[in-house]
């Protein structure tokens, strides 16, 4: 049985969806630990680099996640967020990715179930794409630790 | 938690009011607090001692769906974070002396010898903000609430949704804990005449529809949701779209109808809800797994007794009374004594938060004297120049994160990561204790950086900050590491891969502190002038608010005259007590003028620029405009000033337009159809109830019709409820009843909302106002070709065609955006209009009055339609927000924003265009300016952007869509955030970080 588990970036913004995270904290909603949180103030503050980065530096998957549309903190923060993700989607597209390792989600503070399921079902997703072809030996190597 | 932080926001819990003397200005407030046996400035709210107490009491918060032990948080986000005891339940109050939570805290923070204690509190003004109570539907035996365990209220039910609440989000039937596949929602228990009640409760048609997706969403196990209604009131802004997506979704199935009653069914234990569906004409039996009863609000217990200690008055149901339920939004019988929220009676959030900041506004007042300077004196700073020297500190919270992660592994590792000099770990950071150690630290390694691996920064890290900010150390070279809420609480069934993560996230917060720069908070001069723009009700009030504070204000109105709508002969009489509207007005603009703000007719806004605290207004008059029509309220005034004016915040006040029904309904062509405005000015009131033909023929019709939702409700156009079309429909025809007219009014819902409008609508069918519902999809047809004879339309509850013969029929206009302002006003200010048109607030519940351009506030209809109490509520409510900027002569800016590197901008405009605040602006370069460092921004007839840091919000989207790298958005910058990406992915690998490039001057 293989124990490889996924490395993931997520990119959450401070008012909507890290608010989010920390709700299901609160209610300790369990969910899979193999996610590395990086908290932004707003959705529209993640350019198509960041995730590009995370996947150049080895990330299995990469979540984006941000308020709901009408709820931005920002008024329309989400809108500009959806169009830099699309541009990053098909950079990704281009590079030979799965698309299945890049999500959009919207996820509210008052949402932390919805947090927890997200991050459970995006784990598994990617996990069964097995390690990104761009993590090269590392992620083999660690996948044999 | 905003309040609970404000350096001048006392909180005082478990206390109540046992005495008021003195009078407005100076009250004197006897209070009592109960003791919680828990000292709040110790406790760390760890909840060590939930775990060990041994003894159960019930949740009130829970509304009794789940135990909780004697010692607890009320709710999970409670200010103060501090536990309480329930000395009922405690067991230290029979002889058994438990004292297991006095041996499980670290902190010491239990505390028997607490007493009761009473003191006594000076101060200028009150605000009553009591809330409400449910109704208990006990009372109501047919509903079988108390009886069968599957007949819920609509509390229970929220509880139940809440993802961190009684059943985690599972919606589950009490008796067997199983997924209902049928649940029906009864609306109006215990109001609308249930009872004993007649008042609408406001809230719950849409909360109901509302849960009714939400459950669905949830659970498809769900099978049918059944939602019973009379009207559905869904009367504010975006509500009808709402149901129209619900109608969508089909989430719901809605049946008009009352049940009688509620029963069990002999084969099982499901329930039969017995109900005659008014539409579909038929007796129903429905059955239901779970029966919700949507429970009306009721006051609360303790405000009779309340309003009997602070001398004021309450309503026939035991709400605070409005001095004038016509006018007053937030006033109580007494002077100096406000009150806002469900205290009046129900009302939704939006409203109430509109409301409370009205309340302030007013209370302000009584204090204008005492305004305390919450700012403080500032330190000096630390020199934090030099390569990066990081401390970190990891908390063990308790057990919180120690009980699942290994803390002192984390230090080991944090101790070893590039440029840390120190690494420590404590019990509770947060406490007293904690903090002393990080300024120790920071002091005896000179650091200059620093990380705290604790809880979320949501909560803790303004904490930190002002610790650092203490000692001179820069607030934003603070790093919080959320290993807490987001790790151990998360993962504890996976302690090895939370370890890991948690590793990764230290690692991951270190790399980005030694990026963090020192940020200093700016300073802009504050203009403590306000304009106000438009001279109506709402206009009226805005100013006189502010004026009374002290601030200068110049209200600016287009016409000659004062009042918009309410002045003569626009209306005659307001609901609900048939106040007559020109004494009203006229005791407002009485005390405008007596608030020293300067009024200015005849007089346009012709150009704004500036931003908040520095706007330049230009204004010009015009006299040669037409006037108002004749016979409102002339006010001496000053004429129109030839200097710019300057203004440090502006309130939009200049209302909305009627809907213009030409064309619809015979209007326009045939003579005896008006419309509800022209009913108002041909003088419904002094008898002379005339269209252009009764006019002629000196004739009083002997039948007249009302057509509502004209304008309104409108797929093709205005989607949205116009709010107080309903209740003044009521209002007429009651007025037109009086004189012996026969009076037919066709509705889809009645949506009596306001205070006292539900009695008038009952009222009304008392006095004989005949009402006939009619589809939503079919428009009454006005018959006739010289003037209108009958109105044909399809009557739901008949069933059946009807044709009413008529005399005059008037349409019920809604409202629409005022134009060309609205547009006008939009493109100038950048402030941003909705799909309604109308301008949009902030945010619907958080910021109702404010727009996302700082400084510039809403009041009245120019942010939708509403009624006069409610636009005055948001009137006060938008003073209130202009004092907080004019409360002070500069504008503290927040440094974290985004600023443009002039070298590298092209000047082409993206940052212009996708910014909401209007921050960024490109400005023409001058001839001979050096060139920049790519060669284009510097040339003559260049452009390049600069970001107002005042407008700034420091959302960082203009980084991210800089097509140049231009633009670094402060505190979250590229390097930063790739140094975090790095981190994060490097440790997964299991190797070393990569090439470790050095940071520093």
């Amino acid at each position: 049985m293989s124990t490889w588990d996924p490395n993931i970036v997520v990119f959450a913004c401070n008012w909507c969806s890290y608010a989010g995270a920390d709700t299901a904290g609160v209610a300790r909603l369990q969910h899979q630990p193999h996610f590395r949180m990086i908290r932004v103030m707003c959705s529209g503050r993640i350019q198509p680099g960041f995730v590009l980065r995370a996947f150049e530096k080895g990330a299995d998957g990469v979540l984006v996640s941000g308020c709901h549309f009408g709820d931005c903190h920002y008024v329309f923060g989400n809108e500009r967020a959806v169009e830099q993700f699309e541009k990053t989607r098909n950079v990704v597209r281009l590079l030979g990715l799965e698309e299945g390792r890049l999500r959009l989600e919207w996820i509210s503070a008052a949402e932390g179930k919805r947090f927890a399921e997200v991050i459970d079902e995006f784990t598994d997703q990617v996990r069964a794409l097995g390690p990104s072809p761009l993590a090269g030996e590392r992620a083999g190597a660690a996948a044999h630790a | 938690m905003d309040a609970g932080r404000h350096p001048l926001i006392e909180i005082v819990t478990g206390a109540e009011v046992i005495g008021c003397e003195g009078e407005a200005g100076d009250f004197r407030v006897r209070i009592r607090q109960s003791p919680r046996y828990v000292r709040a400035d110790r406790c760390v709210a760890c909840g060590q001692c939930v775990d060990v107490c041994p003894q159960v009491g019930g949740n009130e918060f829970d509304v009794g769906l789940k135990a909780r032990k004697a010692i607890y948080r009320p709710f999970p986000q409670s200010v103060p974070a501090a536990y309480v005891i329930d000395r009922a339940a405690c067991l230290n109050k029979t002889m058994l002396m438990c004292e297991n939570c006095v041996r499980a805290c670290d902190v010491d923070a239990i505390d028997f010898d607490m007493r009761p204690a009473e003191r006594e509190l000076r101060v200028g003004s009150i605000l009553v903000a009591v809330g409400f109570q449910e109704f208990d539907a006990r009372r109501l035996g047919n509903y079988g609430y108390g009886r069968f365990p599957n007949v819920i209220t609509s509390l229970e039910l929220e509880r139940m949704l809440n993802a961190s609440g009684v059943t985690r989000g599972h919606v589950v039937r009490p008796s067997d804990r199983r997924t209902p596949r049928r649940i029906v929602f009864v609306q109006c228990v215990g109001a609308r005449g249930e009872g004993g009640r007649p008042y609408c409760s406001r809230f719950c048609c849409m909360n109901a529809v509302k849960d009714s997706m939400l459950v669905r969403q949830h659970d498809p196990a769900v099978e049918e949701v059944t939602i019973l209604y009379t009207d559905l009131r869904a009367f504010g802004k975006g509500y009808d779209d709402f149901v129209q997506r619900s109608r969508e979704q089909a989430s719901a199935k809605y049946v008009r109808g009352r049940p009688a009653k509620i029963e069990r069914a002999a084969e099982d234990d499901h329930l039969v809800v017995f109900v005659e569906d008014t539409l579909g004409h038929r007796q129903e039996r429905i059955p239901a797994d779970l029966v919700v009863l949507s429970v009306a609000a009721a006051p609360n217990d303790g405000a009779l007794e309340l309003a009997r200690i602070l001398g004021i008055e309450t309503d026939p149901y035991g709400f605070i009374a409005r001095h004038d339920p016509a006018i007053s939004a937030v006033e109580s019988t007494r002077a100096g004594i406000f009150v806002c929220g469900s205290a009046v009676g129900p009302q939704v959030i939006p409203d109430c938060v509109a409301q409370a900041s009205a309340a302030a506004a007013r209370a302000q007042l009584f204090l204008a004297d005492q305004r305390a300077d919450e700012r403080k004196a500032p330190v000096e700073a630390l020199d934090v120049s030099g390569p990066p020297r990081v401390g970190v500190l990891v908390c063990h919270c308790g057990v919180n994160i120690a009980g699942v992660l290994d803390v002192e592994d984390l230090v080991r590792q944090a101790a070893a990561l590039p440029d840390v000099v120190v690494a420590r770990d404590h019990i509770f950071a947060c406490s007293a204790a904690g903090q002393d150690e990080l300024v120790e630290l920071v002091r005896e390694h000179k650091l200059n950086r620093v990380v705290i691996a604790a809880c979320t920064p949501r909560t803790h890290e303004p904490v930190f900050r002002e610790t650092c900010a203490r000692i001179g150390l820069n607030p934003y070279l603070l790093e919080m590491v959320n290993v807490r809420d987001q790790c151990s609480w998360v993962h504890a069934r996976q302690p090895a891969a939370a370890q890991e993560k948690a590793r990764a996230l230290i690692r991951m917060g270190a790399a980005r502190a030694r990026h963090l720069e020192p940020l200093q908070a700016g300073e802009m001069p504050m203009t403590r002038a306000a304009l106000v723009v438009g001279g109506g009700i709402a206009g009226i009030q805005a100013a006189t608010d502010l004026a009374a504070q002290g601030f200068p204000v110049t209200l600016v109105e287009k016409t000659d005259r004062l009042g918009g709508r309410l002045a003569a002969p626009n209306l005659t009489y307001l609901y609900p007590n048939l106040r007559p509207a020109a004494e009203v007005l006229e005791r407002k603009i009485e005390v405008l003028r007596r608030s020293g703000a300067r009024v200015l007719l005849n007089t346009e806004v012709d150009q704004i620029a500036g931003f908040v605290g520095n706007f330049e207004v230009c204004l010009r008059g015009n006299a040669q405009r037409p006037r108002a029509p004749a016979g409102g309220t002339r006010t001496p005034h000053d004429p129109a000033p030839q200097e710019p004016l300057k203004v440090g915040a502006i309130i939009l006040a200049f209302g909305a337009d009627l809907y213009d029904p030409t064309g619809e309904h015979g209007y326009g062509t045939l003579p005896n159809v008006v419309t509800s405005q022209d009913l108002e000015r041909n003088g419904i009131a002094a008898g002379g109830v005339t269209s252009r033909i009764h006019e002629a023929e000196s004739a009083i019709p002997k039948s007249a019709a009302f057509i509502l939702c004209v304008g309104s409700r409108d797929p093709e156009g205005f989607t949205g409820c116009s709010r107080y079309c309903c209740a003044t429909a009521i209002k007429q025809a009651m007025l037109l009843c009086r004189r012996g007219i026969d009076t037919t009014i066709f509705y889809r819902d009645i949506r009596t909302i306001s205070t006292g409008a539900e009695e008038m609508y009952r009222q009304a069918r008392g006095m004989g106002v005949l009402f006939v519902r009619i589809p939503p999809d079919e428009k009454p047809e006005v018959v006739g070709r010289e003037r209108a004879t009958a109105v044909r339309c399809f009557d739901e509850l008949l069933g059946r065609r009807i044709e009413v013969p008529v005399d005059l029929v008037v349409l019920s206009v809604g409202m629409r955006p005022r134009q060309p302002d609205t547009d006008w006003f939009h493109d100038t200010l950048k402030a941003s209009v909705g799909l309604d048109g109308f301008f949009l607030e902030r945010h619907p519940e958080l910021a109702p009055v404010e727009t996302a351009v700082e400084g510039v506030l809403l009041a009245g209809t120019v942010q939708g339609p509403k009624d006069i109490v409610d636009t005055v509520a948001q009137a006060s409510a938008a003073a209130a927000k202009a004092s907080v900027y004019l409360a002070y002569d500069t504008v503290r800016l927040d440094p974290a924003v985004a600023v443009v590197d002039e070298d590298k901008c092209r000047g082409c405009g993206t940052c212009v265009e996708i910014c909401q605040f209007r921050a960024p602006q490109l400005v023409e370069n001058t001839a001979g300016a050096e060139p920049g460092r790519y060669g284009t921004s510097g040339e003559a007839g260049g452009y390049t952007a600069k970001i107002n840091a005042s407008l700034c919000k420091g959302c960082g989207t203009c980084a991210s869509w800089c097509p140049s790298g231009a633009i670094t958005a402060r505190h979250f910058t590229d390097r930063q955030v790739h140094a975090m990406i790095d981190a994060a992915c490097a440790v997964a690998a299991g190797a070393p970080p990569a090439e470790e490039e050095r940071v520093g001057p």
